[in-house]
């Protein structure tokens, strides 16, 4: 992909890391590993596509590393602080101050228009009002939207949806935005121009990405590839191995 | 943005917004109405039993509790006196009299009855039964052998004003004293236990009848039976500065009618409303659990996007909030509107004890809405608090997964 002079240098550091994590699920008398012991490093500013087939783990990977789920075992770290100990408020803070989610359903509240879904994040933090007016409009505006500011998710197409979608996602300037499938509801043409924004973003704010996504097509936008395969996460054909002591 | 994504929420579910707020409108309206008509019956009866009472009475605990063996409890005119000038000291007293009462036995030819002869000082504009009389005229101060008869007894003697009846009673010697009385007038009451064995003479009279100077009782009058109970604790203790060995009953503690029935009432109004306050609180549940449910995914969302489970609980019970509050509103403008309809009616029954029929009404007051509202309002609150709390503490990776 062309990165139109606009480029975002991928940071050496450990924004986001996995230590050997690993979430089991209880099925009757069967205990389903969906991940195991996954070692993952990211940072700041890299744009990561995680591929694989269904059922292998992407999902729940997604999950623990945005904190809205808790490992089996190990540890996931943001910014190198261990989340394990943090409560769930604290899980909450997190979330809405440096995590931003974009979901397969968009996931938007059907009852506020584009510009009050962009504007909620920013809501939760408590931002002034004239500053969450100010943010929410030009953000519109970066992802096209300007002109449908009023209207309702209902009223969007799933393209825009998916524009309000990542708006939100990134209204609250987050280190990281998580995209759980971002173009799976959306036919080709549409989810190339939603692929194309988010590396935008990527590049223009140095926001770090996870896609995790079935599109092949997804992987053209990546700085780096990962899949996960049977709960295991490999880079490059070999299951990934962090020196947790460097 | 709290205040109305709520509102928008119950506004996209219209029609089960409409659903809850019709059972929590429906639930107040229906208290409101039955409260409305209680305080009105309440009313009803409190204004005649001050009618028979006065608003408190000052005698001895003797009379109240009928305990006297002989007659010890009647009070003398130097006794009147002084309670007399004690009750200007009190700034809602408006008048006073006094009363003597006595058992009797009137006869009118061959048929006789069991009776109260009351003496009451005529004219005095205090329970003197004037505004009561229906046929002949009220007693006058300066009638002598007069009588006033109720309406009842004077159907059962076949007796009309300006006939004659025996009376025979005993005096405070224990002497029989036999005496023929002129009807001045017939009197009638809301009781007929009152009309068919009271009968009222006048006060001088009735004294040289019992061969006594004193009277067994001082009724007061008040600008407001609000003031009542408040009035007796200063008047009391008055009585008891000056030594006298007397007490002071309100009307309520002196009719035992009323508190029997007003008891009655709020069991009746604490009944309905606790069983309206169960069926709104378990469809309201049963209501809300639903939405709720059919949100879970939303509630996923907003725990994602970093909502914490308090600013979640928040955000739905607040759905509940502007339920209750629309519902109970909306529920006293039901009740207004069903009282005035009910009493546009003028439906007539005869209570039973009584001898002339009553209009069923109702009383609208402030009273008469906040506890209804508040009732319905604590009881939708209550009702929203387990499925605002069940959304609060749904798993956020559970709940984005909910179909």
């Amino acid at each position: 992909m062309e990165n139109n002079g606009r480029f975002c240098h991928v940071r050496g550091d450990r924004f986001l890391e996995t230590r050997d994590l690993s979430k089991t699920y209880a099925m009757g008398t069967e205990t389903v590993h969906a991940l195991r012991d996954v070692c993952f490093v990211a940072p700041q500013g890299d744009f990561v596509v995680i591929n694989g087939p269904s059922g292998s783990g992407k999902t729940t990977f997604l999950n623990l590393v945005s904190v809205i789920d808790r490992p089996s075992t190990g540890e996931v770290l943001i910014e190198e602080q261990p989340t394990s100990s943090l409560s769930e408020r604290e899980l909450a803070a997190l979330r809405k101050s440096k995590i931003g989610l974009i979901f397969q359903s968009f996931n938007l509240i059907p009852v506020l228009s584009a510009a009050e879904n962009v504007e909620y994040p920013l809501l939760l933090q408590r931002i002034e009002k004239h500053e969450r007016r100010k943010r929410v409009a030009g953000l519109l505006a970066e992802v096209g939207l300007a002109d449908l500011a009023k209207r309702r998710p209902s009223k969007l197409s799933g393209g825009q949806r998916q524009r309000v979608a990542i708006a939100r996602a990134l209204i609250a300037r987050p280190k990281i935005v998580l995209a759980d499938e971002p173009t799976a509801n959306l036919d080709s043409e549409t989810g190339a121009s939603v692929m194309e924004l988010m590396r935008g973003l990527n590049d223009e704010h140095c926001v770090t990405f996870l896609v995790v996504t079935h599109d092949p097509a997804v992987s053209d936008y990546a700085k780096r590839h990962v899949r996960i395969l049977d709960g295991r996460l490999q880079e490059g054909g070999e299951d990934v191995v962090v020196d947790s002591t460097s | 943005m709290w205040l109305w994504i709520p509102l928008r929420s119950l506004w996209r579910n219209r029609r089960r917004t409409l659903l809850a707020i019709a059972i929590i409108a429906f639930g107040t309206a229906i208290s409101f109405f039955v409260l409305a008509f209680l305080d009105s019956s309440r009313d009803q009866i409190r204004a005649s039993s001050v009618a028979e009472y006065g608003n408190l009475q000052i005698a001895s605990p003797l009379l109240f509790d009928n305990e006297a063996e002989g007659f010890e409890y009647l009070l003398s005119p130097d006794h009147v006196n002084l309670i007399t000038e004690s009750l200007y000291n009190e700034a809602s007293f408006v008048a006073r009299t006094v009363q003597l009462e006595f058992p009797g036995l009137v006869a009118s030819g061959n048929r006789t009855q069991v009776v109260r002869v009351r003496s009451i000082e005529p004219e005095s504009g205090l329970i003197d039964f004037s505004e009561f009389v229906v046929a002949g005229r009220p007693l006058r101060e300066d009638d002598v052998a007069s009588v006033l008869i109720g309406r009842s007894l004077a159907d059962r003697l076949s007796v009309e004003p300006g006939d004659a009846i025996t009376v025979t009673l005993t005096t405070v010697d224990g002497a029989y004293n036999a005496t023929p009385l002129l009807i001045a007038g017939v009197y009638g009451f809301a009781s007929e236990q009152v009309e068919s064995q009271l009968l009222l003479i006048p006060l001088r009279f009735g004294q040289l009848l019992f061969n006594t100077t004193g009277v067994d009782r001082v009724i007061v009058g008040l600008n407001d039976i609000r003031a009542t109970a408040a009035a007796r604790d200063r008047i009391a203790m008055q009585i008891a500065e000056a030594g006298l060995p007397l007490e002071a009953r309100t009307w309520d503690e002196l009719s035992p009618f009323y508190q029997q029935l007003s008891s009655y009432f709020d069991l009746l109004f604490g009944f309905l409303t606790l069983a309206i306050s169960v069926l709104v609180f378990f469809i309201i549940l049963q209501v809300l659990t639903l939405a709720f449910l059919e949100r879970t995914r939303e509630i996923g969302t907003l725990r994602a996007l970093g909502t914490t489970r308090a600013e979640v609980f928040r955000l739905f019970f607040s759905e509940s909030v502007w339920l209750a509050l629309i519902g109970s509103l909306l529920g006293v403008a039901g009740g207004i509107i069903l009282s005035l309809g009910f009493n546009g009616l003028g439906i007539e029954w005869m209570p039973p004890g009584t001898v002339e029929p009553s209009v069923l009404a109702t009383r609208i007051g402030l009273s008469t809405a906040v506890l209804p509202f508040l009732v319905s309002l604590t009881a939708t609150l209550f009702s929203s608090l387990y499925p605002a709390l069940h959304a609060a503490r749904l798993r956020v990776v559970d709940a984005l997964r909910a179909e």
